[in-house]
């Protein structure tokens, strides 16, 4: 070959790179009546098996063989006690509950918004997980090259944003936020724990917040919601820092029905379970239930 | 000695040479991949080791201060080794030697005398004495550690990254999942290892590329000429090897023979008799290894033949006195009158001037900078500050709990604060551009600067105003705002700004103004 050819050819290759097209799975239907399962327990691991039992345990949603992605809040260079991101401990047992169930599989990660390798430590998550010693257990760091262009069919604001492949491709996509207050979103739940598996600049979607978290869910609504609550922060929120901002609840919300879950988790604010914007646009483009005398709540 | 005892003592002598070089270049290239964030708050390794040894780092910085230095002291250990070994740092021990023998190498060097040049590294090393005493700190444009960890920093490690990663994600992306299946377990490797965390982009990578591999290609004038020529190490290590106890027997080249004059890498032969000049030699040893008559070794003896320096005292005296008018120039500076409001330094820098005098530019800190946020200047601090770091908002804001670049400086310019000092410690003051700003601009909510700012009590609040938006609705905006007695300007809201281009709000250079203290022009009549 000569060489201008090769170069030609090369430039062809690299014209015709295809867009990412994926597969995205079917994912449940919003229920009109969903379940909500709501527990307090010192044990997080105990009461984590407690809460999901209802909704079938981890079985129903975890089979043989499944790649299962966990995303918990690990947002911030905080620690434990501060409650920025979710509790390492709740982490774990989820971790090794789907290990357990037969994952093949367990990825967890964020896209952070502090440098990644402290949020990753200080966070206690790291360390925590590399405890659980099992090769099918995997921390990562964000990998930039797999947000993978999506279109946001159901999008009223946007119409297409980058999602993270390992999400998109899992069999089980289990969302595990903190609760805790933020300034411009009111809250930070379920909803808008979705910042951490898209890519691009995530400042620039902070005009229409609301919306846009409502947007961003219709692409990948989370299979099960776990907010933790075993300790919420109340002000100063998203990243917090002061231990007296934090209150202890030792409570974790579990359900199916993400809306239906930020609806409870917001009550525990002394807010109205539709104070959030992202909570009633989400309601309004049929996420799921925030009406909580239609949710079938079971307290254990 | 039989010749055939003789030539294995030879082999076996520069082996050793070449071993220790090697040796000393892994320990430094180790030593600069773990200036890194590793999963604790502290660094556990003096990864700053190079720079705290060298002598005409103590000296300058020593010199510039006009008091002792502790973290500097190793650099005694060099001086002792000298004053009994001759520059058997510059031989066997000096990274960038070691990669300036292999270019010469590579680019098979002939041996070059350009002897007038020898004595610049002598006049270099006045100039950066005469003026560090004067209060300027010009030694990190020449010190062969600053250029080469400077080298590596901005240029070397950011570009290996590149080409690495580009590869394995061009396989990535492209190649069929075969393909790929087999390069990312390796590619996995490789990060863990060799490569950096993430990709760093600097400023001044074009003149310091042009820097570094300019000495590595000055292999195309001769062997070792950065080294016989310009290094001012060199030059400080030659004075003490004056007086060094381990020198080569016979001292001269023999008369019929010359060929390890001939071949000398320092060209460190004097023409007229022969004789090795000790503040010459490096040490190498190849003068032994292949003497071709006679058994030539070097051994401890007191130096008999001091052979002449090589200096012409009319020259020195014209560069010192051209030393002495360069703080002069820098004084009138338009710097010293009215300094960039954005110049930020790192945490824990004392006044701008103490800081100029100990910065000795070797980039560890730009290095070891987890957010890329810290960036060697051009002519932003003035031509005396170039390659200074300075912290760059815009580019990574300065992470809250770290303190990593404190415990990384050689010399103290950037002072080692505890976790809980560095987050008291004031670097800059954010300021609102309303005219440019989200809220204040446009009558929209943003506040991600609220959101990202790490205080405990926030130094950005925000207020609902009630506006009328660009739809002229009557709409209630959050407007922020900052609180100037807690900000410490971090820069993580100038960096996080969802604005294109400049920021709506910016970090201003700290003043340090006591109020009520001193005079000059102020605007009052």
């Amino acid at each position: 070959m000569q060489r201008r050819d090769f170069f030609k050819k090369m430039a062809l290759a690299g014209a015709a790179i295809p867009v990412l097209s994926l597969p995205i799975q079917p994912k449940p239907t919003a229920d009109a009546s969903p379940l909500l399962v709501t527990g307090v327990g010192e044990d997080y691991p105990q009461l984590l098996k407690k809460v999901l039992a209802p909704l079938g345990g981890i079985g129903a949603f975890v089979k043989k063989g499944y790649k299962v992605v966990i995303k918990p809040n690990i947002g911030w260079d905080r620690n434990v006690e501060q409650g920025a991101c979710t509790h390492p401990l709740v982490v774990r047992a989820l971790a090794e509950m789907a290990l357990a169930a037969g994952a093949a599989k367990v990825m967890v990660f964020d896209r952070t918004c502090n440098e990644e390798r402290r949020c990753y430590q200080n966070s206690g998550i790291e360390p925590e997980l590399k405890k659980v010693n099992d090769s099918r257990l995997v921390v990562e760091h964000i990998d930039e090259r797999k947000f993978v262009p999506i279109e946001i069919k159901k999008g009223k604001k946007l119409s297409k944003w980058g999602f993270y492949k390992d999400v998109l491709e899992a069999d089980c996509y289990i969302n595990v936020p903190v609760a805790k207050h933020h300034r411009l979103s009111g809250l930070t739940l379920g909803l808008k724990n979705i910042m951490g598996i898209i890519g691009g600049n995530r400042s620039t979607i902070h005009f229409n917040l609301g919306a846009n978290l409502a947007d961003l869910n219709t692409v990948l609504p989370a299979h099960l919601t776990i907010i933790d609550a075993t300790r919420i922060l109340l002000r100063n929120g998203p990243q917090g820092g002061r231990v007296s901002d934090v209150t202890v609840l030792h409570r974790l919300i579990a359900s199916t029905d993400i809306v239906a879950a930020d609806a409870y988790a917001t009550t525990l604010f002394d807010m109205k379970p539709d104070a959030l914007e992202s909570t009633r646009l989400a309601y309004e483009m049929g996420l799921g239930q925030m009406d909580l005398d239609k949710v079938k709540m079971v307290t254990v | 000695m039989n010749a055939e005892k003789k030539k294995r003592y030879g082999v076996k002598l520069r082996w050793m040479r070449r071993i220790s070089q090697l040796a000393f270049l892994a320990v430094f290239l180790v030593l600069f991949r773990l200036t890194d964030y590793s999963g604790s708050d502290e660094i556990p390794y003096a990864v700053n080791l190079f720079f705290r040894w060298d002598p005409l780092v103590a000296a300058a910085v020593t010199l510039a201060v006009k008091s002792f230095i502790a973290l500097l002291a190793p650099a005694l250990i060099i001086v002792l080794l000298t004053v009994v070994f001759g520059r058997v740092f510059c031989g066997w021990i000096c990274p960038l030697g070691t990669l300036i023998d292999a270019s010469d190498k590579l680019f098979k060097a002939k041996k070059n005398h350009f002897p007038k040049l020898r004595p610049v590294k002598y006049y270099l090393l006045a100039v950066i004495l005469i003026t560090s005493l004067l209060g300027i700190q010009l030694v990190g444009l020449f010190d062969p550690f600053s250029i080469l960890v400077r080298g590596l920093t901005v240029v070397v490690d950011p570009v290996l990254n590149l080409v690495t990663r580009g590869g394995f994600d061009w396989v990535y992306l492209n190649a069929p999942a075969w393909l790929s299946n087999l390069t990312e377990p390796v590619y996995t490797v490789l990060k863990e290892s060799l490569l950096p965390f993430k990709q760093t982009f600097f400023a001044t990578t074009l003149i310091t590329a042009m820097l570094f591999f300019g000495i590595l290609l000055m292999a195309k004038l001769g062997k070792r000429f950065w080294c016989r020529n310009f290094c001012p190490l060199g030059a400080l290590l030659a004075l003490l090897s004056r007086f060094s106890i381990w020198r080569r027997f016979p001292a001269a080249a023999c008369k019929n023979c010359s060929h390890c004059a001939a071949f000398c890498r320092m060209d460190a032969f004097e023409p007229e008799k022969g004789l090795l000049m000790a503040e010459e030699c490096n040490t190498c040893q190849d003068c032994v290894a292949d003497c071709q008559n006679q058994p030539a070794r070097f051994r401890f003896s007191l130096p008999k033949q001091r052979t002449a320096f090589d200096l012409k005292r009319r020259h020195l005296l014209g560069v010192s006195l051209a030393a002495v008018s360069l703080p002069l120039l820098t004084r009138v500076g338009l710097n010293k009158k009215s300094p960039n409001p954005f110049l930020l330094r790192p945490p824990g820098t004392a006044s701008e001037e103490e800081f100029q005098k100990l910065c000795v530019r070797c980039g560890e800190c730009m290095k070891v900078c987890i957010k890329n946020a810290l960036q060697p200047t051009l002519t932003e601090a003035g031509l005396e500050g170039m390659f200074t770091p300075r912290l760059v908002p815009r580019i990574g804001y300065c992470e809250y709990a770290c303190n990593l670049c404190g415990q990384v400086c050689p010399t103290g310019a950037i002072a080692k604060l505890s976790v809980e000092e560095k987050k008291k410690f004031v670097i800059g003051l954010a300021v609102f551009d309303k005219n440019r700003c989200i809220p204040h601009a446009q009558n929209r909510s943003c506040i991600v600067c609220e959101e990202h700012c790490p205080l405990d009590e926030k130094a950005i609040l925000a207020r609902d105003v009630e506006v009328i938006n660009q739809q002229g609705d009557k709409v209630v905006i959050q407007l922020p705002y900052v609180i100037e007695d807690r900000c410490i300007g971090c820069g993580i809201c100038e960096n996080v700004c969802p604005l294109p281009g400049d920021a709506g709000i910016r970090v201003m250079r700290h003043q340090n103004l006591e109020p009520g203290i001193g005079g000059g022009e102020d605007g009052y009549g």
